[in-house]
């Protein structure tokens, strides 16, 4: 087949099916409700063959990166396991975490593609509802103990049937949540992201033939595979063993993650043996989320260019024993594993590859995203919900220093405008800066923290903080210091109490939450930084962490 | 002072200034004759390209001038940190909290998969910012009043540092300015030559950090911009030449030069959307309503929509941003809300480079190699590029460009193209028609990004193609996206001159509201229009427009209540018209509208129009079609899309209006040269454009 295809028509198709993906996931936020989706980006859509292998992805936000393959594989398996099949006309949907691969605001839709009868490939997309249910708003409750805590739990169900809307299914999603219209506008959002990559792969498939079509695909994976090995093999073999840790409910860095890398040649193999045990914790990641992690930091030390296909991790072979932290059983509450475990094991990752190249690695970023759940009502009665994820220092580089408040790693949403946040919530933000003391010192020095600060202004609310790195902090590497940890307050008539890094507590007007994250460690020996750098830091006022 | 008006009586003459060349367009009204000239751009002090231009003109045509717009990269070009343009030393001032706001961004990192990304550097320094103890409240109310002395401190730090640029930005200050003002008034008190944008003034519209944005923005552009208007409008004037001068907007409309010299972060995207205007107003002479414009240089393509006339106008751009296939990447660049022709531009001009992966396949772009070595057959690289390819497949003339005047080297554009060819097993033929195939892919996607993507079928549009390169790409994208006519104007390589005899003098005034769209929220718009209008009549009479040519446009941003992203829409005379009108934009452009959902008004905006006289198109009469056989200049062999065939060569300045010809033919010309695809019929219409219809 492929000695008879023209390498022209093959890229030109393959370039076309990535600009399908990313088109579905214009289409995805044009039409969404949730802010997640809309204004942050937390979303992802790709398109598949018919065996189910990943032939384009956009790249949205890589925690979905290893998530969504995997998540319609299973999506795939169970239908089938219960006796079922996809049928022309249908849409699935899922947020089951050990079925679609994330956690439960992560929904799967998913389209299989049929030409003349015959299944030809599917269009899939995940996006992040802002609220499916659970115990507080926002649904990733810091002391879950287990999934059922963290909201509605939707196996693989039929969406649409005969391309109608099976209102059972939406009618489901709308009662398990605190917001329902955006339930029905974001569900609508992900079936117009899935018209739109079916409507395109048809078109290239009358264009060029069925044959010609999976020909090219089989190329693109063919061509992606041949490039992610010669990427590789600019690495030097090695074996190489690296730990980091997870801050318990209380603080102390007991959950200990563990990685065995080893490089040979153009594959790697990533073995976790020794890793934590599963907890009664929301920190637990499914598989799915443990490959996004593993994706990312490969893919963002190799070539990122590469097109992002089933091709790119065929010479990456990920084991992670069953019932620990990175791979858990059922029923474990998985809401803080995308967010903050998936953010150490892209830690861990990056460790090992640094110890192969350390010169084309940055130290260590402030490895938490920070999460801020808050909601109540406000003074009129009106029920309201806000979610974020904060910034952080981001590590020093080989070549610069680390950005100062920036999203590292496994997110890359953008924040709320103030302006907007006083318009629309009872919340008032006072402070919002980069966080001193908290930059890592090195030749390259790490980025500072951020501080935002915001004031209840009325009603009655309830906060919700899921954080990371507020014990241990963030590596310099190459003699680089560490980064500076973060820091919860809150501020009721004036006094300041310190409070934990994961944690629920009511919020009443007049009372300050106070938001510091980490900063990023410092890259190579402080002696070796340039005069005219500390200098221009002096001037600027950002202070560099205590040397530790 | 009605100096639009006198306009008419004179020639109208634009001039574009780009990287390479400066080019002259001017138009006789009373003849519809159209003088050119091309001289070379002087980098580092362009306005002196723009006089040479002008004495070159007027060397060769006697008449008055008129009028003289011109379109300037001086701006893009200080943002990009071009040499001998640096910016100034620049101070800002914010509320006490928030000095990093504008280093923050919105916190994403403009390349996910990029541990080396870079943030777009301050243009305020963080030892720069400094604050103001303040705080205005969400519905304008003081929270905390102004402190004198945090004023007082923040002034005795500007004078102490000598710092005369200074843009001033709080909290709020978009519907409460009492405080900016009075930091404003210190500032320029205290420091009498100090340059001082306001965001009130500048922007005045909720969410913060865009607003500031554009406030420092404008601030670090004024000293440069100011000071290169003020040297162009001397040497005109030494020159003897009277009219007005006129600069080109990135919103597709001109401002004096004193106003543009205030706002100079609304010249930004000038030269780009000249090309545009071009192509909407000669679109609008031919009575074609919708048209997608192609503009294909040397380093990228750009596309832009005209839907029912009008070019589609977005609120918002990142300067000195980055694009990926054809979309602006957020956070690669300095955000900057003022109106600018919505172009998808991708990396895919004549210069672009193609190369093999590490799988050996082949690739075109996004590398190009300019102007400079430029492409292989201008006889200093030795890279392959898309230029090379077509003089391979002889779709390009293989001895001489620019109608002659520059020789090219043709074995070198057949070595480069080879160094490529092991993917089609060495057939260099092949391998030039793989990367015009690859290149014309690229291109498809930024016109579907400006169709498809906003709700529009191509197949309902008018391809109009300029550039250097466009008509020479036109078939191959028009085909992919099932369009059937282009548009191919008499100086395709000028046309972007050509759009600023076209373009009438335009400012924008907003205001955001950010209420549930009821009566009350309405009657606050009305009131606004009126406002905002009458700010838009003092700033056109300040430029010279007479009473008598004015016209507001009077427009709302709205979304449903949760959205975070508006739509704009001309503001209808009710509200129940205005949500009924929104609602069917919504489905129009996102597929769906949710008629029982709330509706909020974000904005209030009106654009300003002092409209200009443009010269009229002058028909000619119809000659035979087949006059096309005293235009025909010789045969070569040219590639058609599956081989090679012999294919007649048309010399433009020959084809008289009548004059008709199929496919597959080449057409030269001194500014580009067209390849008429088999399948296509080309004639010359009335006002010599060329016209290719696809006959199936």
């Amino acid at each position: 087949m492929i000695a008879t295809l023209d390498p022209i028509t093959a890229e030109i198709i393959g370039s076309a099916l990535v600009y399908a993906s990313e088109e579905m996931g214009i289409a995805v936020r044009n039409a969404s409700y949730s802010p997640n989706i809309k204004e942050r980006l937390d979303h992802s859509c790709a398109l598949f063959d018919r065996g189910g292998r990943l032939i384009a992805q956009a790249e949205h936000i890589p925690v979905h990166l290893g998530s969504l393959p995997w998540g319609l594989g299973r999506i795939i398996e169970t239908i089938a396991a219960a006796g079922e099949a996809m049928r022309p006309g249908d849409m699935w949907v899922a947020n089951d975490p050990y079925i679609s691969g994330t956690h439960l605001n992560d929904v799967t839709v998913v389209r299989p593609i049929f030409h003349a009868g015959t299944l030809i490939g599917y269009a899939a997309n995940k996006a992040h509802h802002t609220d499916v249910g659970g115990s507080v708003p926002g649904s990733m409750p810091p002391d879950a103990r287990e999934l059922f805590q963290e909201g509605l739990i939707v196996p693989p169900m039929r969406l649409m049937r005969n391309d109608e809307v099976v209102a059972e299914t939406v009618v489901l999603f709308r009662a398990n949540s605190r917001t329902p219209e955006s339930r029905s506008g974001d569900l609508r959002a992900q079936i117009a992201g899935n018209t739109i990559g079916e409507r395109r792969v048809l078109e290239l498939v009358e264009r060029y033939g069925v044959q010609t079509y999976e020909a090219a695909t089989d190329k693109a994976l063919h061509d992606s595979e041949v490039r992610m090995r010669a990427a590789l093999r600019t690495f030097p073999d090695g074996e190489v063993r690296v730990e980091d840790v997870l801050e318990d409910a209380s603080g102390e860095p007991s959950i200990h993650l563990r990685l065995l890398l080893t490089k040979r040649g153009d594959e790697v193999t990533l073995d976790y043996a020794g890793t934590n045990a599963q907890l009664p914790l929301p920190l637990n990641g499914v598989y799915g989320v443990t490959l996004s992690a593993v994706y990312y930091a490969l893919r963002a030390v190799t070539d990122a260019t590469i097109p992002m296909n089933d091709g790119v991790f065929r010479p990456v072979h990920v084991e992670v024993p069953l019932g620990t932290i990175l791979n858990p059983r059922r029923p474990a509450a998985v809401s803080g594993g995308n967010v903050e475990t998936s953010q150490r094991n892209a830690d861990l990752v990056l460790a090992a590859l640094a110890a192969l190249a350390p010169d084309r690695v940055p130290a260590q970023s402030g490895g938490s995203m920070h999460n801020v759940m808050l909601g109540g009502v406000d003074g009129d009665g009106n029920p309201w919900a806000f979610y974020e994820t904060n910034g952080c220092g981001q590590g020093g580089r080989p070549n610069a220093d680390g950005i100062d408040a920036i999203q590292a790693h496994m997110t890359n949403t953008l924040n709320t405008p103030i302006e907007a946040i006083e318009r629309t919530f009872p919340l008032r933000v006072t402070r919002y800066e980069f966080a001193e003391g908290t930059a890592g010192d090195g030749r390259f020095r790490g980025g500072s923290g951020l501080v935002r600060a915001m004031q209840l202004r009325s009603g009655q609310a309830t906060i919700a903080l899921l954080a990371e790195r507020h014990t241990v902090r963030p590596r310099g590497s190459v003699g680089g210091a560490a980064g500076g940890v973060g820091r919860h307050h809150l501020v009721t008539d004036g006094v300041s109490r310190e409070l934990p890094a994961k944690t629920t507590l009511p919020f009443t007007p007049g009372e300050t939450l106070v938001v510091q994250t980490a900063g990023g460690g410092g890259y190579g020996n402080p002696d070796d930084r340039d005069d005219a750098a500390r200098e221009r830091d002096a001037r600027d006022g950002i202070r560099l962490a205590p040397f530790a | 002072m009605t100096h639009t008006n006198g306009a008419v009586s004179g020639l109208r003459v634009g001039i574009d200034v780009g990287g390479t060349f400066t080019d002259l367009m001017a138009l006789d009204a009373a003849t519809g004759t159209l003088h050119r000239v091309k001289v070379s751009s002087t980098p580092r002090a362009p306005e002196e390209g723009v006089l040479n231009a002008l004495r070159a003109f007027r060397e060769t045509a006697g008449e008055p001038i008129g009028l003289v717009a011109h379109s300037s990269t001086i701006a893009t070009n200080a943002l990009l940190g071009q040499v001998h343009l640096e910016l100034p030393r620049v101070a800002f001032v914010t509320t006490e909290g928030f000095r990093d706001v504008v280093e923050i961004g919105r916190q994403n990192r403009a390349e996910v998969y990029n541990l080396f990304v870079k943030r777009p550097a301050p243009l305020a320094l963080r030892e720069d910012r400094l604050v103001v103890r303040e705080r205005i409240d969400a519905d304008g109310s003081v929270l905390v009043e102004l402190d004198p002395e945090s004023v007082a401190a923040a002034v005795e730090t500007l004078r102490e540092r000598g710092i005369t640029t200074i843009a001033v930005g709080l909290l709020n200050a978009y519907i409460e300015d009492a405080h900016e003002r009075m930091v404003v008034d210190a500032i320029r008190a205290a420091i009498p030559e100090a340059e001082v944008s306001a965001s009130s003034e500048i922007d005045r519209q909720y969410r913060e950090y865009e607003r500031f944005s554009t406030t420092i923005v404008n601030a670090a552009l004024v000293p440069i911009v100011r000071t290169y208007l003020e040297r162009l409008a001397r040497g005109v004037r030494e020159s003897g030449i009277e009219a007005p001068l006129f600069v080109m907007q990135s919103n597709g409309g001109m401002a004096a030069i004193d106003a543009a010299a205030e706002r100079p972060a609304t010249l930004i995207e000038s030269g780009p959307a000249s090309g545009v205007i071009g192509a909407a107003y000669l679109g609008r002479a031919m009575g074609i309503r919708n048209v997608l414009s192609f503009d294909m240089g040397g380093t990228t393509a750009k596309a832009g929509t005209i839907a029912d006339g009008e070019p589609e106008i977005a609120s918002e751009f990142e300067a000195a941003g980055a694009t990926h296939s054809g979309r602006s990447i957020k956070g690669s660049g300095y955000p900057v809300r003022f109106p600018f022709v919505d172009l998808a531009e991708v990396s895919a001009g004549g210069g672009t480079i193609a190369w093999l992966d590490a799988a050996g396949a082949l690739r075109v772009g996004p590398v190009s190699a300019g102007a400079d070595p430029g492409p292989a057959c201008y006889g200093k690289g030795d890279r392959p590029t898309v230029t090379d390819a077509n003089v391979v497949l002889g779709r390009l003339n293989q001895k001489a460009l620019l109608g002659g005047a520059f020789p090219i080297d043709a074995a070198r554009s057949h070595a480069a193209v080879a160094s490529v060819a092991s993917v089609v097993g060495g057939d260099v033929e092949r391998a030039a028609a793989g990367i015009v195939a690859l290149v014309d892919a690229e291109m498809a996607k930024v016109l579907r990004i400006v169709s498809i993507e906003r709700g529009y079928d191509p197949r309902e549009f008018t391809l109009m193609a300029f550039g250097g390169g466009g008509p020479l790409h036109a078939c191959a994208v028009a085909s992919d996206l099932a369009m059937r006519t282009i548009i191919v104007p008499r100086h395709p390589g000028l046309f972007s001159a050509y759009g600023l005899l076209a373009a009438d003098v335009r400012a924008t005034f907003v205001r955001s509201i950010v209420a549930r769209a009821d009566e009350a929220a309405f009657a606050n718009a009305e009131r606004l229009f009126t406002a905002l209008a009458e700010e838009g009549r003092t700033a056109l009479a300040a430029q010279g427009v007479g009473e008598g040519e004015t016209a507001f446009v009077r427009e709302l941003d709205l979304r449903y209540a949760g959205q975070s992203f508006e739509l704009t829409l001309p503001a209808a005379p009710t509200l129940a018209q205005n949500v009924a009108a929104f609602h069917a934009k919504h489905e129009q452009r996102y597929g769906y509208a949710a008629h029982h959902d709330p509706v909020e008004i974000v904005t209030v905006r009106v654009v300003a129009v002092g409209t200009t006289r443009k010269p009229p198109l002058v028909p000619a009469e119809l000659a035979a079609p087949e006059s096309s056989a005293a235009a025909k200049i010789g045969a070569r062999n040219a590639y058609d899309g599956t081989q090679f065939v012999t294919t007649d060569v048309y010399d433009r300045d020959k084809l008289v209006p009548g004059a008709a010809f199929d496919g597959p033919a080449i057409v030269e010309q001194y500014d580009s040269a067209t390849y008429v695809a088999p399948g296509w019929r080309a004639h010359v219409d009335r006002f010599t454009n060329l016209v290719l219809e696809r006959a199936s």
